[in-house]
């Protein structure tokens, strides 16, 4: 939340102008003035922390919003149509699971070059095949019931079928992984622009500035622990909510905590 | 067993296929011509014109494919654009410090994760288990880099007992081999330790539910013994599949550690290649790391059959 609230407030709560660089103040230690100190061309690190969180949860919330759209649709089509066309798309995504994910994102990354758009296009892409596996599961076990059997007898085209009944009921577990996704989104934006494939300097990327803060680890530490203090604690913020938002949804989850042990579960 | 590994085999020949079929259109979803994109543009036009046809570029897509993929399976991926070697030669030449890297952070998580997850499980809601799980979440929840660079600060800078960059092979000296690696190996140890953790813990709490382990226990049974005669063997599938899942991490995570520690490896090979837009290197490298990949899972796929002989295939 309170990531959320400083990426939406960046511009009234950044102290300093993120780009406004003071060679004159450059590596100043943190102060009154700068609260976490100066980078190597005297910008405000805190400031930059603040605008970095909108890259970060823009690319997190955005790329995972993607890959679950073009992952539901997938799963759908798979799930619904059956035979070859599932066939075909499982083993598309089979293939895209192939690949190590950050492997992916960088192979991509390098050829839809640098830059947040490209960064979100390589994460939806490594993010698709785990909510088109997702949703094809949910569609074998939900059209195999009875309520779609009647919207079939009712003379329902596939489409509606699949939009109005399959879907809705699906919900549950594919806002669960999307929640959990998020904070790994995040970690692997911060790890292209790390590597200099994400969000070009001069914006502000958490990522980007702990690579830019490296070569001063020694003198200006706090330019590295500012926003990797940042992107952890956001990161371990996501899970918990991730978790939450699982325990909210999951009903084995719900039986645990009013106390009922589930049998073959004891964590 | 010889009947499951072909079958299992057989079932990866259509996910090869896709996947040298993605590795080819990689080339391909350069905006623009690769070689534009490969080469400045003063770059004179029969240069660029002479490096076309040297690649085949200026064939038909489908024909592309066909040819690529003949000469891939005769083990020719293509040659680096900037030294002119096979990548095949590329790859070779920076394997060892990559494997040694993954051997010695695979050592060090399971050396972390065992203790911690059975220590965790046994002592369950006391303030060890507490200390195990918020490591575990320290663990998954750190990113590689910032995790090389507090290593690098406490260790290499701070203390200066190790050296934060570069690296000695460990065959021909050591000592200093292992100086050289100790830092990245515990940089990319870390992470898979703590999801090893978790997966031991949880499945650790798992059987010891069971009814077997009651009984064990009512036979008197020390809780050492019941754990490790008993319980740790059952828990052992879902580490092993946790295990095969994060090959991947550790792939990209030696991308990134290897990249931090300025280390020879594969890794830093990929990253060298995207930078300086050795597109045939990216794409020889991408594959093989697939082809690696999938070669891993089938045979932690293989490896449940030895650890479990109920699990048929």
């Amino acid at each position: 939340m309170a990531a959320l609230a400083l990426a939406l407030a960046a511009p009234v709560l950044s102290p300093h102008d993120p780009l406004k660089q003071n060679l004159g103040n450059a590596l100043a230690r943190p102060g009154a003035a700068h609260w976490l100190g100066t980078d190597n061309v005297g910008r405000d690190v805190l400031s930059r922390v603040v605008w970095g969180t909108r890259i970060s949860l823009v690319a997190g919330f955005v790329s995972v919003a993607l890959a679950l759209l073009s992952g539901c649709v997938l799963g759908l089509v798979a799930g619904y149509c059956g035979g070859r066309i599932d066939g075909l798309v499982m083993r598309a995504m089979d293939a895209v699971l192939s690949f190590p994910p950050l492997v992916l994102a960088l192979a991509l990354g390098a050829v839809l070059g640098a830059g947040l758009t490209g960064v979100l296009i390589a994460l939806a892409v490594v993010y698709t095949p785990t909510f088109a596996r997702l949703v094809r599961g949910q569609v074998l076990a939900i059209t195999a019931r009875d309520y779609v059997d009647a919207a079939r007898a009712l003379g329902a085209p596939g489409w509606r079928i699949a939009w109005r009944h399959v879907l809705p009921n699906a919900t549950a577990p594919i806002v669960v992984q999307a929640s959990l996704s998020v904070a790994f989104a995040i970690l692997a934006e911060a790890s292209l622009s790390f590597l200099g494939l994400g969000i070009q300097p001069p914006a502000a990327s958490w990522g980007s500035m702990i690579n830019a803060g490296r070569g001063y680890l020694q003198q200006a530490p706090w330019i590295v622990f500012g926003p990797g203090a940042a992107l952890f604690v956001t990161v371990v913020g996501l899970n918990f909510v991730g978790d939450a938002v699982r325990d909210a949804l999951d009903p084995r989850m719900r039986e645990q905590r009013k106390g009922a042990p589930l049998p073959g579960r004891s964590t | 067993m010889a009947q499951v590994i072909v079958r299992r085999l057989l079932a990866t020949i259509p996910v090869l296929l896709l996947v040298t079929a993605g590795v080819f259109t990689l080339l391909h979803l350069t905006p623009g011509d690769p070689i534009d994109a490969m080469m400045a543009e003063s770059v004179d036009a029969t240069v660029k014109e002479t490096l076309r046809k040297e690649l085949g570029l200026d064939r038909p897509i489908p024909v592309q494919y066909v040819a690529w993929m003949g000469r891939v399976l005769r083990g020719d991926l293509g040659r680096s654009i900037r030294n002119g070697e096979p990548v095949i030669e590329n790859v070779g030449r920076r394997i060892r410090p990559s494997l040694q890297l993954a051997l010695m952070a695979m050592t060090i998580s399971l050396a972390i994760a065992f203790p911690v997850g059975i220590m965790s499980a046994v002592r369950h809601n006391r303030p060890v288990d507490r200390v195990g799980t918020t490591f575990a979440l320290f663990g998954i929840c750190m990113p590689n880099f910032l995790l090389a660079l507090l290593l690098i600060f406490l260790f290499g800078v701070t203390l200066r007992w190790l050296p934060i960059s570069g690296y000695t092979d460990p065959l021909e000296d050591p000592i200093a081999g292992l100086r050289s690696l100790v830092l990245p190996a515990v940089t990319l140890g870390l992470a898979l330790a703590a999801v090893v953790t978790r997966t031991l813990r949880s499945s650790l709490l798992e059987a010891l539910a069971e009814d077997y382990v009651r009984t064990a226990r009512a036979k008197g049974l020390s809780e050492g013994r019941v754990v490790r005669g008993h319980v740790l063997k059952n828990a052992l599938i879902p580490v092993v599949t946790v295990l095969g899942l994060q090959l991947g991490t550790l792939i990209g995570g030696a991308v990134i550690t290897e990249y931090v520690f300025a280390l020879p490896g594969v890794g830093r090979l990929v990253v060298d290649a995207v930078f300086a837009r050795d597109y045939p290197l990216v794409q020889g490298v991408v594959l093989l790391i697939a082809v690696g990949f999938i070669v891993s899972n089938l045979l932690v796929d293989v490896l449940y059959g030895f650890i479990d002989p109920r699990i048929r295939y």
